[in-house]
């Protein structure tokens, strides 16, 4: 013979299990979502880049000291000998900006009279670069002011050895870098606070429909008065719920953590080496073991608000309008976790979500102290505690179950 | 043996319910305003106002009254889902306020909104609530034999709630509610809203449970299940009992000024219209 609670799980566990919209919420979304975005932002971005990188790009010179008699700048004729560049010459300037900007051309460049002057007088000659920013990583206007940089460096030293100077002893120091950040952390600060959000977002969703299912659904099914009338207390009922919601969250996470695991240890295709390798010596199992720890709490923690809204609506309908806002509440802290110079500290540690989301992102990155770890733990673990409390209370209260 | 004794019980209202009712004129239906009784400023409704009766095993005791009455709190104050403010229950000689879980396993309990877990088969949901009241297996099995092959529930035993017909699913229901062979079984308005056949099933169980010695308590607005049914009665309204007796003992003193027997739903109508015109 099984305790109530005991009895409840089961039950509970069995219903939700054969509810499709929890399943796809808990088991097929987390599992698919991170080899799908990894894959598809990966090889998306690299088609992109090479896109953007192999195109001839289409440029317009208007040298206003060229022809009639001028020799003008030279640029136009340097600018034929780089690759990928496709020169046109041209001698009116009025409808450069449009062309640009209406992507007839990728660029224009703009020598305006003066140009020689300044430049015998060995001053800095005019030269407009007109371009339009784009989402495909600026690689055009790089490519460009590359090709400019080059000319601009001949011309430098031209005017250097044309003053007896040579080019070379003007570089007093030669800086070699070495960055020391290893990949791991590197990856930590830049994606780390990534990873969190989305871990956080399927904890929440995960016990979502569980949840509703199990309170206000059961309410609105005329089930719940059948099932408090049975010797299960209160209290036990609260639990067996509580702890389905709390698994169906949890679990949802760690498929999320799985579905990540098998697919950057697969080395998924499209991903490049260095990013793959710094995604590979983050997800040692110990950091991944930690994470989850984190996230235990945060699951229990998450199912009691879930519960508690969930038991306060009358309807599955106004349970989701009322959990829909709470979505915002969890969203926000974990985002803030993204931006830059947010670092866990001894007040952030006992913010829930966003102590969870910083934690995260130390831990990926190596660099966690103990004494906020430990902070974030303990304070998970009075917010988890509170939580399965007010719970079990708010399902002694008439009021709240016999809401009408 | 369910005994009520005193019973009592309000409900705090909101600002709005109070708009509602001063808006109305009136308290709520079947309630009195427990603050300042008639005054749509008070700040909660008494729902039941020192209910007593006795239902007696063997019996079935049928609890009378119009839509608003008090009844559904009464029954849920019975089967320990609603705490009473004054007053005693007991179940089976259980003192249901004290010790409300062993209360519950003396008890069957069975509304008219009760519905079945749909995503589990008819077998899930009457083998749910066994284990809940913690029937053994041996016993399980030879109830559960019993009760399917009684209501016909082995034919479609494997199939999911939700795609049962209502009288299948209300056969199911009632094998849920008796699965752990309760002392007592309370009905609120259990046939309310299903159809004839469907119905009959809830009858047939009510008379079932009375040969079997067990004590019942059903709830209704239906004079002819009261005729059908009740061994005794008692007619409620606005949290009061005004009548209650034996069935024939209440239709005994049912007499008008001529001395003409009056029939259960006349003397129904007169006792409501007259604790209406002590009130008015």
């Amino acid at each position: 013979m099984s305790s109530p609670a005991l009895v409840v799980f089961r039950k509970e566990l069995r219903d939700t299990l054969r509810d499709r919209r929890t399943l796809v919420a808990m088991v097929v979304v987390p599992l698919l979502l991170f080899p799908l975005l990894m894959v598809g932002m990966a090889k998306f971005s690299q088609s992109r880049a090479a896109e953007a990188r192999d195109k001839t790009l289409a440029v317009a010179v208007a040298d206003a000291e060229a022809g009639a008699g001028g020799r003008g700048s030279g640029l136009a004729d340097w600018l034929r000998q780089e690759p990928g560049l496709a020169i046109t010459e041209v001698q009116d300037v009025t409808a450069l900006p449009e062309q640009v900007r209406t992507e007839q051309l990728d660029a224009a460049i703009i020598i305006p009279a003066g140009y020689g002057a300044a430049m015998a007088a060995h001053q800095p000659a005019p030269l407009q670069l007109l371009h339009k920013s784009s989402d495909d990583f600026d690689i055009p206007r790089t490519r460009l002011e590359q090709a400019l940089g080059r000319f601009e460096q001949k011309l430098l030293d031209e005017r250097l050895r044309g003053l007896g100077i040579e080019p070379r002893s003007i570089d007093p120091l030669d800086v070699q870098r070495t960055d020391v950040v290893s990949s791991r952390e590197l990856f930590g600060k830049l994606l780390g606070g990534l990873l969190p959000y989305m871990f956080i977002i399927f904890c929440f969703t995960g016990g979502m429909y569980p949840a509703i299912d199990l309170a206000a659904g059961e309410k609105e099914r005329g089930t719940l008065e059948t099932l408090l009338s049975s010797p299960a207390s209160r209290l036990q009922i609260a639990l067996g719920k509580f702890a389905v919601v709390t698994l169906t969250g949890f679990t949802s996470a760690l498929l999320a953590t799985v579905g990540m695991y098998v697919s950057v240890r697969q080395g998924v295709e499209g991903i490049p080496p260095a990013i793959l390798s710094a995604i590979q010596s983050v997800l040692a199992p110990g950091t991944i073991a930690l994470v989850l720890a984190l996230l235990l709490p945060l699951s229990v923690f998450f199912a009691a608000a879930l519960l508690m809204l969930s038991l306060y609506a009358r309807s599955y309908k106004e349970a989701m309008s009322v959990i829909s806002p709470l979505m915002i509440v969890v969203v926000v802290p974990a985002a803030i976790a993204l931006a830059p110079g947010v670092r866990l500290g001894l007040v952030t540690a006992l913010v829930p979500v966003l102590n969870v989301s910083l934690a995260t992102r130390e831990i990926i990155a190596g660099t966690a102290e103990p004494l906020h770890l430990a902070l974030v733990f303990a304070s998970l673990l009075v917010l988890a505690a509170g939580g399965m409390a007010a719970c079990a209370r708010w399902f002694s209260r008439e009021d709240i179950v016999f809401r009408s | 043996m369910i005994e009520v004794v005193d019973l009592t019980k309000s409900f705090p209202i909101s600002r709005q319910q109070r708009r509602e009712l001063a808006a109305a004129g009136a308290p709520a239906p079947g309630h009195a305003p427990a603050s300042v009784p008639g005054a749509a400023g008070a700040s909660s409704l008494q729902a039941v106002a020192g209910a007593s009766f006795r239902c007696s095993p063997g019996r079935v005791f049928a609890l009378l009254g119009p839509n608003g009455a008090g009844k559904t709190t009464v029954l849920r104050m019975i089967a320990t889902l609603l705490r009473p403010d004054g007053g005693r229950i007991s179940i089976a000689g259980v003192d249901a306020l004290a010790d409300p879980v062993a209360a519950r396993r003396k008890l069957g309990f069975l509304t008219g909104s009760t519905k079945l877990y749909e995503r589990l088969t008819a077998e899930e949901n009457v083998r749910y609530a066994a284990d809940l009241h913690g029937v053994g297996a041996g016993d399980y099995k030879r109830r559960r034999d019993a009760l399917f092959a009684a209501l016909g529930i082995d034919a479609y035993a494997g199939r999911r709630a939700g795609q049962l017909s209502t009288g299948m699913r209300q056969k199911v229901a009632i094998a849920r509610t008796i699965i752990h062979d309760p002392e007592v079984v309370v009905f609120d308005e259990a046939t309310s809203g299903l159809d004839v056949i469907a119905a009959r099933a809830i009858i047939q169980l009510i008379q079932d449970c009375r040969a079997q010695g067990k004590t019942v308590l059903f709830s209704t607005h239906i004079m002819s299940e009261v005729t059908m049914l009740a061994d005794d009665l008692a007619v409620f309204h606005r949290g009061r009992v005004l009548a209650m007796g034996g069935l024939e003992e209440v239709l005994a003193r049912a007499v008008d000024e001529r001395g003409q027997r009056r029939t259960l739903e006349d003397e129904f109508v007169r006792l409501i219209d007259a604790a209406e015109g002590v009130r008015a």
